[in-house]
């Protein structure tokens, strides 16, 4: 059987580009190190140590990754959840990104686990007090939802209608499931620090950890969708920037954030850890810089509606917000945890080409995933369709 | 000898000469290589000013905690406790995520760096050498121990112990035992004439640092079931809300045509 895989023409006509040669390469170097890894041990390429067990992998494969990916369960929840039809054009590729993300998160972990070749122990040998366990789970779990998400989509786009529509009846109860394990899955990254509270720095240790990663991951996923939209429409210059429905998620940043900064500034002085705000050196700095570009500066900017309606400021403060927030875990994670030894660490080139590879992949993926789906179908389409 | 209930070390850090036979002994008993021993020596650097120096050390190893954090956050539950004292490690288990590196207050775990896909990675710690207590015998660093610094036996003997040396002695020793309440106490009992930060160990609570940890995990299943039920009801509010609207809607132009017709 032929299978014609149909491409809008108004979608994309590759031009002779220079980045898709670069992904490639790039892929193939990190190939070439996870092969001296498996043969030599993490050990030969990176810089971890029994002082430093988690680096650079970890704060940004995983806890960045993970957060960067929270976009998908917001839109979810507001098209099938709260029926916010409106929102359908930023759907798809909000939740292509989040399946690559947690696939790329995989990827990740085959490097960096000990012993890749057992990670469904986690299966068979569970411990029901470890938030390693659930952290585990979630991954397993969410990368099912999101294909479950994306089925009706894919099989269109292999012109397979009537399997599409089929897959419609399931999409639901999997957003329903995949807001609740997205959830615990943002929060569970905060709670695997809360058995650290005698080495994470008091500025963020809480047993709130939790659910400040939660409320956190929601202007993340926010700025992620205006980012990403921005991204493809620059790209794929016949997709139109949806400019109206970007101010509408903007719209939403300033509670967001707003929430989190409270949470964080109540619960530091109501546990009198803010007796550290300025007295704390690096630690102090660190939390301020996160807090200002992770939350002021956003607040600011998109609490102005003209500002929202501004594709250029939309795109920089997305930018901000996110950096701010990546800072958030890569202190939690890394910088804000006391080393008994004073033994330093930075990352080794080899780690990071290892990370680029896996990002390269992601990019790679999400250009043909919006090159041969219909991801930007408008939302009158779609209707028609279903 | 009595069976011991509990069993556990204590170190005197007034009577530690820093000779590290507690490290060769360690390393040939458990055939592990003297650079990867299950002990390394912490807290060796001179201390404080002309004319007063001082210099601590201490073999630094598993402080076998009562409630141990490290069986509490691992996934697949490759470490245990068992009744006696030891914590120990089920290498079939392990992934190698080295949260327990993460997770021990102590950071005693050590993972095997150099080891790839066929070396078989594992984590590596003191094992209070149970193929020794087997056999009625100490751990082969307290047996090697020249000067005494290193005593084995029961728990609460122990500490009884080592309050009566700090009675004894009180110009000599701090008056604390590190690990008698430390993280919920642990099996490894220290004393010391510098202050225990010098030694290398953490300053940590009495409560098990899994406290928390453990408690925010008994919350979550009720909390996750309410959020999928407040989910599932407002999914379903809204498709009712729906079909009602889109009923009406049906519905109101028959009725206007049916008034429509009546008028005609």
């Amino acid at each position: 059987m032929k299978i014609d895989i149909a491409v809008p023409s108004r979608l994309y006509h590759f031009r002779p580009n220079p980045l898709p040669v670069i992904l490639v390469a790039l892929m193939a170097i990190g190939l070439a190190v996870a092969m001296v890894r498996f043969a030599s041990g993490i050990g030969a390429i990176s810089n971890l140590s029994n002082t430093y067990p988690w680096g650079f992998w970890i704060s940004f494969d995983i806890y960045t990754g993970i957060a960067i990916s929270s976009g998908a369960f917001l839109l979810a929840a507001a098209v099938y959840i709260f029926e916010i039809r409106s929102l359908r054009p930023l759907l798809m590729p909000t939740i292509l990104t989040a399946l690559l993300g947690y696939f790329m998160e995989v990827l990740a972990l085959m490097v960096d686990l000990g012993r890749p070749e057992r990670i469904f122990n986690m299966l068979f040998y569970q411990n029901f007090t470890s938030w390693m366990l659930v952290v585990g789970l979630c991954v397993m779990i969410y990368l099912a939802i999101l294909a479950v998400e994306i089925a009706p989509i894919f099989l269109r786009g292999l012109k397979q209608d009537k399997w599409a529509h089929f897959a419609r009846r399931f999409i639901k109860p999997a957003v329903i499931l995949g807001v609740v394990v997205s959830t615990i899955h943002q929060g569970s990254l905060g709670a695997l620090l809360l058995i650290q509270s005698a080495k994470l720095h008091p500025l963020w240790w809480t047993p709130l950890l939790p659910v400040m990663f939660f409320v956190s991951s929601i202007s993340i996923g926010l700025a992620m969708v205006i980012f990403e939209s921005s991204m493809t429409s620059r790209y794929f210059k016949s997709h139109h920037l949806e400019i109206k429905l970007l101010a509408k998620v903007a719209g939403a940043i300033p509670y967001a954030v707003g929430i989190y900064a409270v949470l964080r500034f109540a619960q530091l002085f109501l546990s009198g850890n803010s007796q550290y705000l300025f007295s704390s050196g690096l630690m102090s700095v660190l939390f301020w810089v996160e807090i200002v570009i992770g939350v002021v500066v956003p607040f600011i900017l998109f609490i102005s509606p003209r500002n929202r309606a501004d594709p250029r400021t939309l795109l920089i403060g997305a930018i901000i917000l996110l950096v701010g927030m990546v800072l958030n875990r890569f202190n939690v994670s890394w910088f804000g945890i006391h080393r008994l030894q004073e033994v330093g660490y930075v990352p080794s080139l080899a780690e990071i080409s290892i990370s680029l590879a896996i990002f390269s992949f992601g990019i790679l993926a999400f250009g043909l995933g919006a090159r041969y789906l219909p991801l930007f179908e408008d939302s009158d389409a779609i209707a028609e369709r279903a | 000898m009595a069976t011991i209930q509990q069993h556990a070390y204590l170190f005197d850090a007034t009577r530690c000469i820093d000779c590290r036979a507690c490290m060769i002994a360690c390393s040939v008993e458990n055939s592990v290589p003297m650079n990867d021993s299950y002990i390394w020596v912490t807290g060796s650097a001179v201390m404080g000013e002309y004319p007063d120096l001082r210099r601590a050390t201490m073999p630094y190893h598993c402080m076998h905690c009562l409630e141990p954090d490290c069986v509490s956050a691992c996934p697949v539950g490759a470490w245990s406790k068992r009744e006696d004292g030891p914590v120990l490690y089920d290498e079939d288990k392990c992934i190698g995520c080295r949260y327990c590196m993460n997770a021990c207050p102590f950071s005693v775990p050590h993972f095997d760096w150099d080891k790839g896909l066929f070396g078989g990675a594992l984590m590596h710690k003191c094992t209070m050498c149970v193929q020794r207590l087997e056999v009625g015998q100490e751990p082969a660093c307290v047996q090697t121990c020249p000067t005494e610094a290193l005593k084995f036996g029961e728990r609460e003997a122990l500490i009884a112990e080592a309050h009566s040396r700090i009675a004894a002695h009180p110009e000599r020793y701090i008056d604390h035992v590190y690990g008698e309440l430390e993280n919920g106490g642990t099996s490894y009992l220290i004393l010391s004439h510098v202050p225990f930060g010098e030694l290398g160990l953490p300053d940590v609570g009495v409560t098990p640092v899994k406290n928390v940890s453990e408690a925010a995990m008994r919350a979550t299943i009720p909390l996750a079931l309410g959020w999928g039920a407040v989910l599932t009801g407002v999914t379903v509010g809204m498709e009712l809300n729906k079909q009602r609207k889109d009923k009406a809607g049906k519905e109101e132009p028959a009725e206007v045509e049916a008034a429509a017709g009546g008028k005609r």
